[in-house]
């Protein structure tokens, strides 16, 4: 009991506002990549242009493979190089952007994607504009898959952004890589045990609003329901 | 008032989906596009409300070429049923049935009340099924509402697919006859397309017999089978030329031409001149009686036998060539 009351009282305000920092860059991080990735996705989904769509899936894919690490030390010297701060918030989520992409851009692209066609072409005939199409029938029937994309993404970078204390944009990764430098198991556990939780919290927390948004009329629980005259 | 001139359709990669179709379907007629799948009979229906676009040829409604029109108010003022997918699965089925109304803007109280019209008429009661989704219904359930919906807006024309495809027979024929009954009170003009011979039959005003895009024959069921224009129309029609006779075949027909009188009372079960020779023979599988009397709209024609329409249908038989 000692202990724990000892380890908050040594560890206890950083982790707050280490977890806060946390938070505020996957929250910026994840807004500009769905920012970026879902009009991306709808352009994609919807362009005749096969080409475009393969190159710029293809390019967000690569990008993905790169380890995260890898990506982190790439973006810091590509900011040295063109004079840009490489220390801070601003190359750290510019990685943690580059990594939130592909699975909000490729859930929104499959999302809209899979919506059957007999329905847009059904919505299109009586007389819906495109934009009615996209927002009234296409965006509503993909919401499951798209907020499925958000979610993995924002899990992921939840995990990556530990990684931004190496440059210093601080989060829990500073408390993490002070126990790795000085050997001490408090505070490796100080970040380590927040960062799970968020991750954890996060995805249940756009569970719940994956179910609040998605339409009652497509939701699992319906299709179970006994069908009848 | 629909007419095609020399319509002719050619997707990228050549293939001709339509052959210089021309045809016009009168206003109130219901023109059944019949054929096998690869017939042209969908990409001719998709284009009245250019969902496809003509390669050549124009298509009239009301002397307007639609090409001349906006194809997103045209489509408005065209009601369109498709196959059993055709539902918005997440809306519900008072929001599928008021797309287009809400697309034109429709006041709410007028949406409402609408909607409660047209589930009443289509026999499904609003109270209950307002606020349903479509997967909490039957399949012939979801495809009264796309009935429903396509005639949301009262258009003038109505075009549909297969509305009643992937439907149980029974179920199917329940769904034809309550058609046909409302189709005869609100008088649309409509372009139903189907593979299924029967469904033309009994569906339609005039049949478009169609074969790799190219228009066989437009006639009347009943002309269609009695007279088939070619070899392809023959055989089209085939092995179910005896049941499409009995199908098309009027009472009327098999009556002598006499002048009506003014109808009696009668208990027996009555037939209209109008009936196929099918629905006196179920008729008279319901009754005791060894003869009918058959009404036209203006009186009792006479009586019609068992024996007179049971020889009747042996001639159809005979003029079929042969055993059903």
């Amino acid at each position: 009991m000692n202990t724990v009351l000892s380890f908050f009282r040594k560890l206890g305000p950083e982790m707050l506002r280490r977890t806060y920092e946390h938070t505020f860059l996957v929250f910026l991080a994840m807004a500009i990549a769905a920012a970026i990735a879902l009009p991306l996705g709808i352009y994609l989904a919807r362009t005749r242009r096969r080409r475009v769509v393969s190159a710029v899936l293809g390019a967000v894919g690569v990008i993905q493979t790169v380890p995260s690490l890898a990506l982190i030390s790439f973006i810091v010297l590509l900011f040295a190089l063109v004079a840009l701060p490489t220390i801070g918030t601003l190359p750290a989520l510019v990685a943690l952007v580059l990594y939130a992409l592909l699975p909000i851009l490729r859930n929104t692209y499959t999302g809209i994607r899979q919506v059957d066609p007999s329905v847009v072409e059904v919505a299109t005939g009586m007389g819906m504009k495109p934009i009615q199409v996209l927002f009234s029938v296409e965006l509503p029937l993909s919401l499951p898959v798209i907020m499925a994309g958000i979610r993995i993404s924002t899990v992921w970078t939840i995990g990556i952004a530990t990684l931004c204390g190496l440059i210093g944009a601080g989060g829990l990764g500073n408390l993490i890589l002070k126990g790795l430098r000085s050997i001490q198991m408090d505070y490796l556990v100080a970040g380590t045990v927040p960062a799970a939780v968020l991750a954890v919290t996060a995805d249940w927390l756009l569970g719940r609003l994956e179910r609040w948004l998605t339409p009652e009329g497509i939701r699992e629980s319906h299709h179970s329901r006994e069908e009848g005259e | 008032m629909i007419r095609f001139d020399h319509v002719s359709k050619t997707y990228p990669g050549g293939v001709e989906a339509v052959r210089d179709l021309s045809l016009e379907v009168p206003e109130g007629e219901t023109l059944v596009l019949l054929g096998t799948s690869g017939s042209g009979k969908t990409t001719t229906m998709k284009m009245v409300n250019r969902l496809i676009e003509p390669t050549s040829g124009r298509i009239m409604i009301e002397r307007t070429n639609i090409m001349d029109q906006d194809p997103i108010g045209l489509r408005r003022r065209i009601g369109y049923a498709i196959q059993h997918i055709g539902l918005f699965p997440h809306m519900t089925i008072a929001e599928n049935i008021a797309v287009v109304p809400n697309l034109l803007q429709w006041s709410r109280e007028q949406i409402a009340e609408r909607v409660d019209g047209l589930l009443a008429m289509v026999g499904l009661e609003p109270e209950d099924f307002r606020e349903r989704y479509p997967v909490q219904l039957s399949g012939g359930q979801r495809q009264r509402i796309g009935v429903a919906r396509a005639l949301a807006a009262d258009p003038p024309i109505v075009l549909m697919d297969e509305p009643f495809g992937a439907l149980d027979p029974i179920t199917r024929e329940e769904l034809q006859n309550e058609f046909l009954a409302l189709e005869s009170e609100i008088r649309k003009t409509i372009i139903f397309v189907t593979h299924d011979v029967f469904e033309a039959a009994k569906m339609g005003d005039r049949i478009a017999l169609l074969d790799a895009g190219r228009l066989q024959q437009l006639a009347t069921p009943a002309d269609l089978v009695e007279s088939p224009a070619n070899e392809f129309v023959d055989q089209f029609l085939g092995q179910h030329r005896f049941q499409l006779s009995l199908l098309t075949r009027r009472v009327r027909s098999v009556m002598p031409a006499t002048r009506a009188v003014p109808a009696r009372a009668d208990s027996r079960p009555t037939l209209r001149a109008t009936d196929t020779l099918i629905e006196a023979l179920d008729a008279f599988k319901k009754t005791a009686a060894s003869a009918l009397p058959v009404h036209d709209r203006t009186g009792y024609l006479g009586d019609l036998t068992k024996r007179h329409l049971l020889t009747a249908i042996t001639e159809v038989l005979g003029e079929a060539g042969g055993a059903p």
